[in-house]
């Protein structure tokens, strides 16, 4: 099945307008033929007419005609029994301003052209069909010039309306699929957290309560778990207009059985690539921690959102680092945590701070200024619930 | 309350989950005098068993937690909800909160944290995990900033500022009444503080709510 057509509206119209312009070359056949140098003629032409808009309406109406072949041909065709016009009219007809056989007939096929392909080819077939018109009457008179006009500016307007007619079904059906989408991931997300992340979270608590063997399968269910939880829980990534991201989505990700993550209730919005920065600052103080604060020690991740600025404290109850030896290791030209965080907060404009003493963890604070770009819109009342 | 085994009813959809916790509590000496597997159910087993702690789930089927958590907070007031729910519900989290739970405890804690948790809330003290104190701290800032509502809004002493923000940094209540020099009890008045104003703001916008829009009146 082809989809519907947001210009099904404008083929009626096209088929319309061939019906009532046939009736006009009618009624002036009647109307001149006592003048024409060659009436028998002229009877044949609108013989010629009727077929052809007998062809072309039901073509138009039932989508077969709505292809480039068929609307050109029309183009052409039309230009072509209007020349007849040359054979049929007296040369005193052809210089009055006595209508060609075909009459407004002729206005139909740029019109057409332009809801099949836009406004460029409905100007072209304006274009041909105007120049049928001077070739016919033999001279660029003011019909002539006016005819064109009318012809090619028909075919502008018109192709204008059927693009936009299509953007807009586009963007409708877009949107549709979109909604779509979303509800089917709500409904996903729903299913999964009422049936298998209950039984992954009751797996890890009971297995880690059983001890041994148990206890591994509880870790193992348990990662598991944060994984599948991470992946219904974040909300998929809204193309903002601004280019910015909410910085607790990208955080909230490297929730484990040891690091907690606490944010707002509400969007922290951040331009995309400070967020990027952030994040990866982030990971690697959590790293940091895994490898140095020990085995066992947990850490958290607490996001607030100043207004100003956005503050991201990262603290672990860990084994701490003694004092000076940060320092000592920046002076002795490692790069370690010193150089590579700091610099990279430095270059966002921020600020980090460390706190630290043998056994009691570490706690690095990191403020960044949420600067001219990345405040717009942030504390909408409309984002409270 | 203070005398004697603590009541308790664990509200949850889902039945393993249910049994497993309720057996959990019933094997360290707590009553657990019923369970219920959906919102409007527990709002009625609640009113007949009159618990002192409901251990309510937020996400209930087709049912919101939310909801009768309110109701049961409303309808008996030594009755106390301590939230145990998934971690990553976070608007749930706060509005059951706002709506009058004591405190929130995340479904993957162990049975020891569990039985602290809810002995705790019996004892009317807030629990709070560092997720919790992180959404609330990030409510109290939503509403200053918010022009409509800062004028009304309840806001946070420095004191209780910086020790919601240890406690969303993970550390315990011991831990902050170490770190700031002052007694345990202080430090955990502070946190309870932080949510009845919460909660009570909470309570003064929705009957403002419902007088604005007609709500209040009585049904023919």
């Amino acid at each position: 099945m082809q989809k519907s057509d947001a210009t099904a509206p404008l083929w009626s119209s096209v088929a319309i307008l061939r019906v009532v312009t046939f009736g006009f070359a009618v009624v002036a056949v009647f109307v001149h033929q006592d003048g024409y140098q060659r009436p028998g003629l002229a009877w044949i032409v609108l013989g010629l007419i009727a077929a052809w808009t007998l062809f072309t309406v039901p073509a138009y109406l039932l989508k077969f005609g709505r292809r480039v072949a068929v609307v050109w041909a029309d183009v052409l065709v039309t230009c072509a029994l209007m020349y007849t016009s040359v054979w049929i009219l007296s040369p005193q007809q052809m210089t009055e301003i006595s209508p060609l056989i075909t009459t407004v007939w002729v206005s139909e096929p740029p019109i057409a052209a332009a809801v099949l392909n836009g406004r460029t080819a409905g100007v072209l077939a304006g274009a041909l069909v105007a120049v049928s018109t001077g070739l016919t009457r033999g001279a660029l008179t003011t019909d002539v010039t006016r005819d064109a006009v009318l012809l090619m500016g028909s075919g502008f307007v018109v192709g204008l309306a059927s693009v936009t007619a299509r953007r807009a079904q586009e963007r409708m059906a877009q949107a549709a699929r979109v909604e779509a989408a979303t509800a089917e991931r709500e409904r996903l997300a729903r299913n999964i957290h009422d049936s298998v992340l209950q039984v992954l979270a009751r797996v890890r608590k009971r297995g880690k309560e059983l001890g041994g063997e148990a206890a591994d399968l509880a870790r193992m269910a348990g990662e598991q778990e944060v994984a599948l939880r991470s992946l219904v829980a974040t909300t998929p990534p809204e193309s903002s207009d601004d280019g910015s991201a909410d910085l607790r989505s990208r955080l909230q990700v490297m929730e484990t059985e040891t690091v907690q993550v606490s944010v707002p209730g509400t969007p922290v919005r951040l331009p995309g690539t400070t967020v990027t920065e952030l994040t990866s600052l982030v990971s690697e103080a959590l790293l940091n921690v895994t490898k140095h604060a020990g085995e066992n020690a947990r850490a958290w991740v607490l996001v607030e959102d100043l207004g100003d600025e956005v503050v991201i404290s990262v603290r672990d109850d860990g084994a701490g680092i003694p004092a000076g030896r940060l320092d000592q290791a920046a002076s002795d030209g490692r790069m370690g945590v010193a150089r590579s965080i700091r610099g990279r907060v430095a270059d966002l404009g921020g600020t980090i701070t460390l706190e630290t003493a043998p056994g009691a963890g570490t706690e690095w604070e990191i403020r960044v200024p949420t600067g001219p770009g990345g405040k717009k819109g942030r504390h909408r009342v409309g984002g409270a619930r | 309350m203070t005398t004697g085994t603590i009541s308790v009813m664990v509200v949850d959809d889902h039945p393993m989950w249910r049994d497993g916790v309720a057996r959990d509590l019933s094997e360290r000496g707590f009553d657990v005098r019923a369970t219920a597997g959906g919102a409007s159910a527990a709002v009625r087993i609640a009113r007949t068993v009159a618990p002192d702690v409901v251990l309510m789930d937020l996400q209930l089927g087709s049912e919101s937690g939310v909801d009768a958590t309110r109701e049961i907070v409303q309808n008996l007031p030594k009755t106390r909800v301590l939230v145990l729910s998934a971690s990553g519900a976070h608007s749930d989290v706060l509005e059951a909160v706002k709506a009058g739970a004591s405190g929130y405890l995340v479904k993957s804690a162990s049975a020891e944290e569990l039985v602290d948790a809810v002995t705790r809330t019996a004892h009317g003290d807030a629990v709070f995990t560092a997720g919790l104190a992180g959404l609330v701290l990030g409510e109290y800032r939503r509403m200053a900033a918010a022009p409509a509502e800062a004028e009304a809004a309840p806001k946070l002493t420095d004191r209780e500022t910086e020790v919601l923000r240890l406690v969303a940094k993970g550390m315990t209540a011991r831990q902050i009444a170490d770190r700031l020099v002052l007694s345990h009890r202080t430090v955990e008045n502070h946190v309870q503080s932080t949510l009845r104003k919460l909660q009570l703001h909470n309570r003064v916008e929705l009957a403002r709510y419902a007088i604005e829009h007609g709500l209040d009146a009585e049904p023919q």
